[in-house]
C-alpha cells in the first residue's frame, strides 16, 4: 500500500493506529506559582473500531491529552513541551490553525462532560448541528438540515424535525448529551474523543448513552478515546485501558488482562478499593494504603530484567538507581501487550520498549 | 523510549496540585487582595493622592487661614505690648478633634504594637471614623428635625445656651447601640472603641456652639502695614471664606502690591504676598479655598458612602436572607430608586432641602444605596443555599449569628470593593451639585470654584477651571483606580456575584 | 407578548407613584415650603401684611395649606386619566374649569362664632347668557374668596400681634418665624380691651363678613357651573362622578403657563440629545470591549482600559466648563457655539446646507443643530464608554471560557466566527441589561449638560423650577423623566426577551 493512501485513509484496516500520542508533555503557567506539568510524557494509541479508555483521578492529565490532540489547550498559559500526536501521518500539535479547523469536528470530534452547559443557549439545536455540518461538508443548508435530522434520529431523538427548532434549555441533560453526540457524529469523524460523556448523567441514562456510542462506533468504523474515572464503564465498553497518574501512564493493557491481573500498585489499589458485594469489611481499602506498601513493588520482570514500578511518592530509599535522575520514568513493556510505568534504571534505558500499541484482534 | 525534557525544576503535576503539593501558602483573603492592589502603580498613586487630600482635609485650618498664628501688639517705639494666638482661638472643636485624632491615630496604626495587628488597628480607626461621621450626621439631622418638629419641648432642646448637646449625646448613644447590635468584628476592643469614641465626640461637640474668637483680618493687615502689630502668618494667609473686594479675579502668581487697587501696600508684608493660584470672582483666594474644600470632598465621599453601604447592606441582607414577600416588597423599592434618574432626584432634593453639608451627605447616601443592596442581595441569595450556612442553621444558631457571623463577612466583599467607586461617584455628585449652586452654604467647594470659571460676564477665567478641575479629576480618578485595582484583585469572586 | 407588555406597563404604575410620592414628600419637607418661592413672586408689594395676604391667597389657590397627603392625592387625581367627582369643563380657551372649591372654615370659631350657614337662591339662565353669567360669577367668586382668605390671614396676624403684646409664656407657642397657629391658643383669654385685642376682634368681624360674601358668590358660581356653561372635558362615564380625561399637570406657579406646554417643548430636546448620545456610546464601547477581551492583557486592552478609566473620572461639569471655556469661548478657540440649540437665525435657514450663487456656503438648519449639539453630546457620551466597554469585556471573557465556546471550537468553527457568533452573541444579553443602569444616569447627566450649555430641555426646566420652588413644575418634570426612563427600561426588557430564548413572556 502506498504511503499517500495511508495518509488519506487513516481508518484503513492496517496495523497503523488511527491516532498515536507519543511522549506528549504539556505544562501550564500558573501565574506566580510553579508551572503545572499536567502531562509529563504520555504515550497511547487508538485504532479504528477500538475504544481506548483513559482512566485516572482528577488532575492526572486525561483531559489535557485529549484537548491537546484538538489543539484546544489555550496557549498561553498552556505549552506543548515535547512529543507529538500523529493522526493520518501528520503531527496534530504542529498543524497550522486553518488545517486544524478541518480536523476539528471533521475528522476528530469531541463530546464533553457537561451537556447542560456545552450547548449555546441562544441558538436552536438544529442551528448548532447544522453549523458543524456546513463547516465540514460541501452541502447546501437544506441538505445540511437533512443530515442534522438524520443525525438526531440516529442518536434516538424522537420527532427530530420538530426538535430542530427547540432551544437547549428545553432539553433534559440526557437529551442534550444525545444532541452533543449527534453534533459530533454528523460529520462522520474517524475518531471520537469522549471526555467523561456520562459523568453528569444518572445511571440509566449513562447506560443508554454508552450503548448508543458503542453502536454508532461499530457501524462507522470509528475509533474512540473514552475518558472516564468509572471502572464499571471501562469494563463494559473499553478494548484497551490506559491508566494515568500525575501526567504519566502507569499501566497500559487490554481491558480483560488489566482487570484479571493489574501489574502496577496504583492500578491494583484502584481495583482493591472497589467494595465487592460478597466481601464483608469493616473499612474500605484506600489507594494510598496499597501504594504505600513496599511489597507491592516487588517481583515485576521485563525483558530487561527486574523492574520497579514508578511512583512519584515512593521513598528515596526504596527507589532503584536511575540511569538519569532528570528522567526517572519509562513505560516498559513487561510482557506482550502489557506496559507498566517503571523507574528508568540503567537496564531499562538499555532496552527501550516499543511504544504502547495494541491492535484490535 | 525517551523522557521529555522537564519544563523547569519548579513544575508540579496536576495530581500533586490536587493533593495540595506545590500550592502557595494561603494568605488571608484581604491580605492577598492587598498584595495584588499593591502591585498596581495606578492604585498606589491614587492612594498617595487620597492621603495628601486627607492631610489637607485635616490640617487645612493650620495651613490656610486668615488668622495669624501669633500676633504681637507693638507700642509706639516697637516694644511688644501683648501677644495673642488668634489661630488657636479660632479653631473649632471639630478641627481640634480631627487634628488630634489624626496626629495620634495614624502613628498608632503604623507603629503601634499590641494584640491587634496593623489591619486590626486600621479596622478600629475606620470603625471610629465611621462612627464619628455617622454620629455627626445623625446629630445634625436630629437637631434639624427637632427645630422643625413644631413640638415645643424638642425645639427648646436645640436652643440651649450650651448648644444642642442632649441631641448630640443622644445620637452618639444611638450610634453606639447600633455598633453593639451589628457585631461584624468580634474583639471587644473594636466594639468598645466606637462607643467611647462616639461618647467623647458627643461631649466635645456640645461645646461647638460656644463662641469662637475672631480677629478682623482687614484691620490686622492695615495695622501690620502701619507697624502697629507684628503677625506670624500661616503658610497661606487666606481662609476659605475671606474675600477682598479689591482683589477680584487676580491671575495666579501675582504679587499683591503689583495690583493697581492694592498698590498702596507696597513694601508691607501684605503687599509682598503672592496670590499663588489667583483669586475668584468675589476676591477669595483659590488655593486657600481648594485646601479647605478637601475636607468637604473627603467627608462627603466617605460619610455618604458609609450611609449608602450600611443602608444597602442591611436592606440587601434582609431581602437575600428572608426572600419571599420581604424580598418582593423591598425589591419594588429598589426598583423605584433604580429606575429614577438619581442625579435628577438629587438635584431636586438638594434644591428644596437646606443647603447644609450633613443634609447633602444624607441625601447622597439615601439615593445611592441600591447598588450595595443589589450586590448584597445577590450574594445572600447564593450564600443562603450554601452548605456552611445551612450547617450553621442546622446547628441551631440564632438568625442573628447566622446573618452576621457567617453570611455577612462573605457577602459584603463585593460591596466593600464597590465602595471605592461609590466614593468617587459621591465626590462627583458633590462637585456637580455645588457647580449647579445647590451645594452647602458657606463652604469652600471645588465645584463652586469651577462654576465661577464661566462667569455671567461671558469671560472664561482659566485658573478657576484648571486648578479645582484638576483636584476633582485627581480625587475621582484616585478612588476609581483604587476601586479598579481592588475589583481586579478579587475578580473571580466578583464576577459571579455581579450577575 | 401582549400580556407580558400589559403586565409590565401595569407594574410601572406603582413605580411612578412611588417616585412622585418621594419627590412630593421632599418638596413638602422643604423648610418654608412652596410659599417661600411665592413670596419672592410678590416682591413688588412693600407692605408686609399685603405680602402675607397675597401668600395666603396663593397657598389657598394651590391648596398648599392642606395636609401633604391630601395634596398628593389631589395631584394624583388630576394626573390620573381616571377622574372621580364632578367632571371638569373645557373653556373655549382650552383651559380646564373645575367646580369652585369649598371655602376653608373661619378660624377661632370658639372665640368668634362663625355666621350660620345659608343657601343662596339663584336660577342660572341658559345659552349664551349662561356663559356670560358664569364668567362673571367665576370672577366674583375668585375675588371674594381672595378677600376672605386674606382676612383669615389677617386674624392670624392680629392674634400673633396680641400674643407678642402680652408676652411670656404665650410667646413660646408662636411658630419659629413668628406666625400664630390659632389652634395652639384655644385657652388664651380674650377678655379685656387691650388695643391688640380690639384689633383682633375687628379682624374677626372682617373675616366673618367676607366669609358670607365669598360663600354666597361660591354657591352662585357652583350652580352656574353645574348648569354646564361649557362642554365637559374628557369622556364622561357617570355624570359628575366618574370620567376619563387627559392627565392635567396643572399650571406652573412661576410662569403662569400650563406645565404641559413647558414640558412639551423641553422633553423632545432632552430625548433628542440622549438618542444621539446612545448609539455613539454603544458604537465606541462595544467594539473596544470586544477587541480588549480578544487580546486580553495586550497593549490595546491595557491602554483602552486606562484611557476609559481616565475619561470616566472626569466629571461632566468639568468637561462642560473646559469645552465652553477653551473650545467655544472666543477668548480661546471659539470653534463651537457657547449655548443653545440653534442659532438665532435658525428659523430662516433652509433644512439642508447649500452654496448660493455667490459661492458662499450656508450651513442650513440641520448642520446648525449638529454644530450646536456637538459639545453637549460630547459631554454626555464619554463617561459611558468606560462602563460599557468594561462590561462588554467582562461578559466576553466569561463567555470565552464557557463550555459552549469550547464545543464550538471543537466543531472546527474558525476563531473569528467563534468570537462573533458565539461569544459576542451571548455577551449581548448583559449589554442590554446595562442599558438599565446607563439610561437613568444619562438622563440625570443631561440635566447638568443642558444647564451648562443653556439648552432648553428638561434639565434647564427642572433647575429653574427648583430655584423658583415651583412644585407643579418639579413634580411634572419628575413624572415625565421617570416615565421616559421606565419606558426605556421596558424597551430594554423587551429586547432582552427577544434576544434570550430562555426568557418566557408569560
Amino acid at each position: 500500500m502506498a504511503a499517500h493512501d495511508m495518509i488519506a485513509k487513516p481508518a484503513a484496516r492496517t496495523l497503523e493506529p488511527l491516532m498515536s500520542v507519543e511522549d506528549l508533555a504539556v505544562s501550564f503557567d500558573n501565574g506566580s506559582g510553579p508551572r503545572i506539568q499536567a502531562v509529563a510524557g504520555v504515550s497511547m494509541s487508538v485504532y479504528p473500531r477500538q475504544t481506548l479508555a483513559v482512566v485516572g483521578e482528577s488532575g492526572c492529565g486525561k483531559s489535557v491529552t485529549a484537548m491537546s490532540s484538538m489543539q484546544l489547550i489555550p496557549r498561553p498559559p498552556g505549552c506543548f513541551d515535547a512529543g507529538r500526536i500523529m493522526f493520518g501521518g501528520r503531527n496534530l500539535l504542529e498543524l497550522p490553525e486553518h488545517e486544524m479547523l478541518k480536523v476539528r469536528g471533521g475528522q476528530i470530534a469531541m463530546i464533553f462532560q457537561e451537556p447542560m452547559t456545552s450547548l449555546n443557549p441562544v441558538y436552536t439545536i438544529g442551528d448548532q448541528i447544522m453549523e458543524a455540518v456546513l463547516l465540514h461538508q460541501a452541502v447546501s443548508p437544506d441538505e445540511a438540515a437533512g443530515i442534522a435530522i438524520k443525525a438526531m434520529a440516529d442518536v434516538g431523538i424522537r420527532d427530530p424535525e420538530g426538535r430542530m427548532r427547540a432551544y437547549p434549555h428545553q432539553f433534559s441533560g440526557g437529551m442534550r448529551q444525545r444532541v452533543m453526540i449527534a453534533m459530533a457524529l454528523a460529520c462522520r469523524p474517524s475518531l471520537l474523543l469522549a471526555d467523561e460523556p456520562t459523568t453528569a448523567l444518572d445511571v440509566t441514562i449513562q447506560k443508554q448513552i454508552l450503548e448508543l456510542l458503542r453502536g454508532l462506533q461499530q457501524s462507522s468504523d470509528m475509533g474512540m478515546m473514552l475518558i472516564t474515572h468509572n471502572l464499571g464503564v471501562v469494563a463494559e465498553n473499553a478494548d484497551v485501558v490506559c491508566c494515568m497518574y500525575a501526567g504519566r501512564v502507569v499501566e497500559y493493557a487490554p481491558v480483560t488482562e488489566l482487570f484479571d491481573r493489574p501489574l502496577h500498585p496504583y492500578t491494583r489499589g484502584l481495583f482493591r478499593c472497589i467494595p465487592g458485594l460478597s466481601e464483608l469489611r469493616n473499612r474500605l481499602v484506600t489507594v494510598e494504603e496499597v501504594v504505600a506498601d513496599p511489597r507491592e513493588y516487588e517481583g515485576l520482570r521485563s525483558e530487561a530484567g527486574p523492574v520497579v514500578p514508578w511512583w512519584p511518592f515512593m521513598d528515596q530509599s526504596q527507589r532503584p538507581a536511575l540511569d538519569d535522575p532528570s528522567r526517572p520514568y519509562a513505560l516498559v513493556e513487561v510482557s506482550p501487550d502489557r506496559w507498566v510505568g517503571c523507574w528508568r534504571t540503567p537496564e531499562v534505558a538499555r532496552h527501550p520498549s516499543r511504544p504502547p500499541r495494541i491492535a484490535p484482534a | 523510549m525517551t523522557e521529555p525534557r522537564p519544563s523547569g525544576p519548579a513544575a508540579v503535576s496536576g495530581v500533586e496540585v490536587m493533593r495540595g503539593i506545590g500550592a502557595q501558602e494561603a494568605k488571608g483573603f484581604w491580605a492577598d487582595a492587598w498584595d495584588r492592589v499593591r502591585r498596581r502603580p495606578g492604585a498606589m498613586l491614587g492612594m498617595a493622592w487620597i492621603a495628601v487630600m486627607g492631610f489637607f482635609a485635616v490640617f487645612a485650618p493650620l495651613i490656610a487661614n486668615a488668622h495669624p498664628i501669633r500676633l504681637e501688639r507693638l507700642g509706639a517705639d516697637g516694644q511688644v505690648l501683648a501677644v495673642e494666638w488668634p489661630l488657636f482661638a479660632y479653631l473649632s472643636p471639630t478641627d481640634w478633634l480631627l487634628m488630634i485624632a489624626t496626629a495620634f491615630g495614624v502613628p498608632w496604626v503604623f507603629f503601634g504594637s499590641g494584640r491587634l495587628g496593623r489591619s486590626g488597628r486600621i479596622g478600629v480607626l475606620i470603625g471610629l471614623a465611621m462612627q464619628a461621621g455617622a454620629t455627626i450626621v445623625l446629630a445634625a439631622l436630629l437637631i434639624w428635625a427637632a427645630e422643625g418638629s413644631g413640638i415645643e419641648s424638642l425645639e427648646r432642646l436645640t436652643r440651649l445656651d450650651a448648644g444642642p448637646w442632649p441631641l448630640v449625646l443622644a445620637s452618639a448613644i444611638i450610634m453606639a447601640v447600633l455598633a453593639i447590635a451589628v457585631p461584624i468584628a468580634a474583639p471587644v476592643m473594636r466594639r468598645l472603641g466606637p462607643i467611647l469614641g462616639a461618647a467623647a465626640l458627643g461631649f466635645v461637640l456640645s461645646w461647638l456652639a460656644g463662641g469662637r474668637t475672631l480677629v478682623n483680618h482687614e484691620q490686622v493687615i492695615l495695622d501690620e502695614a502701619a507697624g502697629k502689630v507684628r503677625a506670624t502668618w500661616t503658610l497661606i494667609p487666606w481662609s476659605s471664606q475671606y474675600t477682598r473686594s479689591d482683589m477680584v479675579g487676580i491671575a495666579p502668581g501675582t504679587r499683591v502690591a503689583d495690583l493697581e487697587k492694592t498698590a498702596s501696600f507696597k513694601g508691607t508684608p501684605f503687599g509682598e504676598r503672592r496670590v499663588l493660584l489667583g483669586t475668584d470672582a468675589i476676591g477669595g483666594d483659590v488655593l486657600g479655598q481648594m485646601l479647605w474644600a478637601c475636607r468637604l470632598s473627603i467627608s462627603i465621599g466617605l460619610v455618604s458612602t458609609g450611609i449608602s453601604v450600611v443602608l444597602g447592606v442591611t436592606i440587601g441582607a434582609l431581602m437575600g436572607f428572608f426572600g419571599g414577600w420581604v424580598d418582593l416588597l423591598l425589591y419594588r423599592v429598589v426598583e423605584i430608586f433604580m429606575s429614577v434618574p438619581t442625579l435628577f432626584v438629587l438635584i431636586v432634593a438638594a434644591g428644596v432641602l437646606p443647603r447644609n453639608t450633613y443634609v447633602m451627605m444624607a441625601i447622597i447616601g439615601f439615593f445611592s444605596w441600591t447598588g450595595a443592596a443589589r450586590f448584597t442581595r445577590a450574594e445572600f441569595l447564593k450564600l443562603r443555599k450554601m452548605d456552611f450556612v445551612q450547617a450553621a442553621q442546622a446547628a441551631g444558631l440564632p438568625v442573628r449569628a447566622v446573618l452576621f457571623r457567617h453570611m455577612l463577612p462573605n457577602g459584603i466583599t463585593p460591596v466593600l470593593v464597590d465602595a471605592s467607586f461609590a466614593i468617587a461617584a459621591a465626590i462627583t455628585i458633590e462637585a456637580t451639585l455645588s457647580f449647579l449652586g445647590l451645594g452647602p452654604d458657606g463652604q469652600a467647594s471645588w465645584g463652586k470654584l469651577l462654576s465661577s470659571a464661566t462667569a455671567a460676564t461671558g469671560t472664561f477665567v482659566w485658573w478657576l477651571a484648571v486648578f479645582p478641575g484638576l483636584a476633582i479629576f485627581l480625587s475621582v480618578l484616585s478612588y476609581n483606580m483604587l476601586g479598579e485595582a481592588m475589583r481586579d484583585a478579587i475578580d473571580p469572586k466578583l464576577r459571579k456575584a455581579a450577575h | 407578548m401582549a400580556t407580558y407588555l400589559l403586565r409590565r406597563l401595569l407594574l410601572m404604575i406603582p413605580t411612578v407613584l412611588g417616585i412622585t410620592l418621594m419627590v412630593f414628600m421632599l418638596v413638602a419637607l422643604a423648610p418654608g415650603g412652596i410659599g417661600a418661592g411665592l413670596a419672592v413672586q410678590g416682591g413688588q408689594m412693600s407692605d408686609t401684611s399685603k405680602v402675607a395676604q397675597m401668600q395666603a391667597y396663593l397657598e389657598d389657590r394651590y391648596g398648599l395649606n392642606d395636609n401633604v397627603f391630601v395634596q398628593y392625592a389631589r395631584w394624583l387625581g388630576r394626573v390620573s386619566p381616571l377622574k372621580f367627582g364632578t367632571t371638569p369643563l373645557v373653556a373655549p380657551t382650552g383651559d380646564l374649569v373645575r367646580e369652585p372649591r369649598d371655602l376653608p372654615e373661619p378660624v377661632m370659631a370658639w372665640a368668634f362664632p362663625a355666621p350660620a350657614a345659608f343657601i343662596v337662591q339663584y336660577t342660572p339662565p341658559s345659552g349664551e347668557a349662561l356663559v356670560e353669567d358664569f364668567k362673571r360669577l367665576q370672577r366674583e367668586a375668585e375675588g371674594t374668596r381672595r378677600t376672605y382668605v386674606g382676612s383669615v390671614r389677617g386674624v392670624k396676624d392680629a392674634l400673633a400681634d396680641h400674643v407678642r403684646a402680652i408676652g411670656a409664656p404665650w410667646t413660646a407657642r408662636l411658630e419659629p418665624k413668628g406666625g400664630a397657629d390659632p389652634e395652639r391658643f384655644r385657652d388664651l383669654p380674650l377678655d379685656g380691651d387691650a388695643p391688640t385685642l380690639v384689633k383682633l376682634r375687628a379682624a374677626a368681624a372682617t373675616m366673618h363678613a367676607s366669609w358670607s360674601e365669598a360663600e354666597a358668590a361660591r354657591q352662585r358660581a357652583t350652580i352656574a357651573f353645574l348648569a354646564r356653561p361649557y362642554p365637559a372635558a374628557g369622556i364622561e362615564i357617570i355624570p359628575n362622578a366618574f370620567s376619563l380625561g387627559a392627565p392635567d399637570f396643572g399650571v406652573a406657579f412661576s410662569r403662569n403657563r400650563p406645565v404641559w406646554d413647558l414640558i412639551a417643548t423641553a422633553l423632545p430636546v432632552t430625548i433628542l440629545i440622549n438618542f444621539i448620545a446612545f448609539p455613539i456610546i454603544y458604537l465606541v464601547a462595544v467594539p473596544t470591549g470586544v477587541l480588549a477581551s480578544v487580546r486580553r492583557g495586550g497593549a490595546f486592552d491595557v491602554i483602552s482600559g486606562l484611557m476609559f478609566l481616565l475619561l470616566y473620572s472626569i466629571p461632566v461639569v468639568l468637561t462642560g466648563v473646559f469645552a465652553i471655556g477653551f473650545l467655544a469661548n472666543n477668548q480661546y478657540l471659539g470653534w463651537f457655539p457657547v449655548s443653545g440649540l440653534h442659532d438665532s437665525a435658525a428659523a430662516t435657514m433652509t433644512f439642508m446646507p447649500y452654496t448660493d450663487a455667490a459661492g458662499a456656503w450656508h450651513r442650513g438648519w440641520l448642520i446648525d443643530m449638529v454644530w450646536h449639539l456637538a459639545l453637549p453630546v460630547l459631554c454626555l457620551v464619554y463617561a459611558g464608554f468606560a462602563v460599557l466597554s468594561k462590561q462588554t469585556r467582562a461578559a466576553m471573557l466569561e463567555n470565552f471560557s464557557s463550555d459552549y465556546v469550547r464545543t464550538a471550537r471543537a466543531k472546527g468553527v474558525p476563531s473569528r466566527d467563534v468570537i462573533i457568533s458565539h461569544v459576542l452573541r451571548n455577551s449581548l444579553l448583559p449589554l442590554i441589561t446595562m442599558f438599565v443602569g446607563i439610561f437613568p444616569a444619562m438622563l440625570g447627566g443631561s440635566v447638568v449638560v443642558e444647564r451648562i450649555f443653556t439648552i432648553p430641555g428638561m434639565g434647564s426646566l427642572v433647575i429653574e423650577a427648583i430655584n423658583l420652588r415651583d412644585r407643579e413644575l418639579i413634580l411634572a418634570n419628575t413624572f415625565m423623566i421617570s416615565s421616559v426612563s421606565l419606558l426605556a427600561l421596558l424597551l430594554a426588557d423587551i429586547l432582552y426577551a427577544l434576544c434570550d430564548p430562555r426568557v418566557a413572556y408569560d
